[in-house]
């Protein structure tokens, strides 16, 4: 594979023009594992633990040259979160399903209106 | 966040949506907190502190000293600390070291001083060559350091988050505190740049 050069990732985003986060579910992610991390569920390591699991998944992957590097971060971040919250009994994957189909019916209902 | 959204999320949105939605019912988290701290990565917390950091201990002798030797109690004088930024370290760039820092396993970042760690720092290009080649990581990022100047690099754990105080810029006696922040880099505080005077 062609691996992506830092320069290519670094070139061309100056500071003043790099955005903290690319999309604001990113945010929202970030800000959810930073609250929960100061309140009693889980500790920063805790999770942190969880993202570097994902991290090394992907950097397996990658080193096979099957992903492109520089972005899916996020990405790793999510699944980290959503372990975590599983292992932690808190949000299992059939309660986030349900939620996510409620939330997509409740917009599609919405715009019929 | 709330509001008359007309847009469905899908995808990783949708998710994430539906993570808070579950987490507020529960009553475990609420969304004007996370607004808050969306906000204060956002728009409040960056390298401009980090760069305040460096010209103080540029210009004042007995804070450089206290950076050294705790740089978590040396920037919460200055009003920064926080999550992540626990147990800061300072490592300072002499004539005979430069330093690099790096977090190999993920993306720790001294959150108070640098704010969030940008889109290379959390690359595998970057994780995977900076502890291996740190020579020519620098090339890539056009800083040469010479053969007699020892590399240290530094990996980041949940424990220890570094900032690498880099060497003052000849030719910048006269400038004050705040002159001096305005020439240091977030990119010379991860140690991938040197910081030059204005011509």
């Amino acid at each position: 594979m062609k691996p992506v050069s830092l320069e290519e990732l670094f070139v061309g985003t100056p500071l003043e023009k790099e955005v903290t986060f690319s999309a604001p579910w990113e945010a929202r992610a970030f800000a959810m594992a930073v609250r929960l991390s100061e309140s009693d569920i889980c500790t920063w390591d805790e999770f942190r633990h969880h993202l570097i699991a994902e991290i090394g998944k992907a950097d397996k992957v990658r080193a096979h040259g099957w992903v492109e590097d520089g972005d899916g971060y996020y990405t790793y971040f999510l699944r980290a979160l959503e372990n975590l919250l599983r292992e932690k009994n808190i949000v299992d994957a059939s309660a986030l399903e349900m939620k996510m189909r409620e939330i997509s019916e409740a917009g599609h209902d919405d715009h019929e209106h | 966040m709330s509001g008359n959204h007309v847009t469905i999320p899908t995808g990783a949105a949708l998710r994430v949506k539906a993570l808070e939605t579950i987490l507020e019912e529960k009553g475990l988290i609420n969304s004007a907190a996370l607004d808050s701290v969306v906000d204060m990565y956002e728009t409040k917390v960056g390298p401009r502190n980090g760069a305040r950091v460096v010209a103080k201990a540029w210009t004042d002798p007995a804070f450089r000293k206290r950076l050294l030797e705790n740089a978590t109690a040396a920037v919460a004088e200055l009003g920064y600390g926080g999550p992540e930024g626990g147990h800061l370290v300072a490592v300072e760039n002499t004539p005979k070291v430069h330093n690099l820092v790096v977090c190999t396993l993920c993306s720790c970042y001294p959150w108070p001083v640098l704010g969030l760690p940008p889109v290379w720092y959390k690359s595998f290009a970057y994780r995977s060559r900076a502890v291996r080649d740190p020579r020519g990581v620098l090339k890539e990022f056009g800083v040469e350091i010479p053969e007699k100047v020892e590399v240290r690099v530094w990996d980041s754990s949940a424990e220890q988050r570094y900032i690498v105080i880099p060497q003052r810029p000849a030719g910048t006696e006269r400038m004050s505190e705040e002159q001096l922040a305005e020439l240091v880099t977030r990119d010379s505080m991860v140690g991938v740049a040197l910081v030059k005077a204005r011509t």
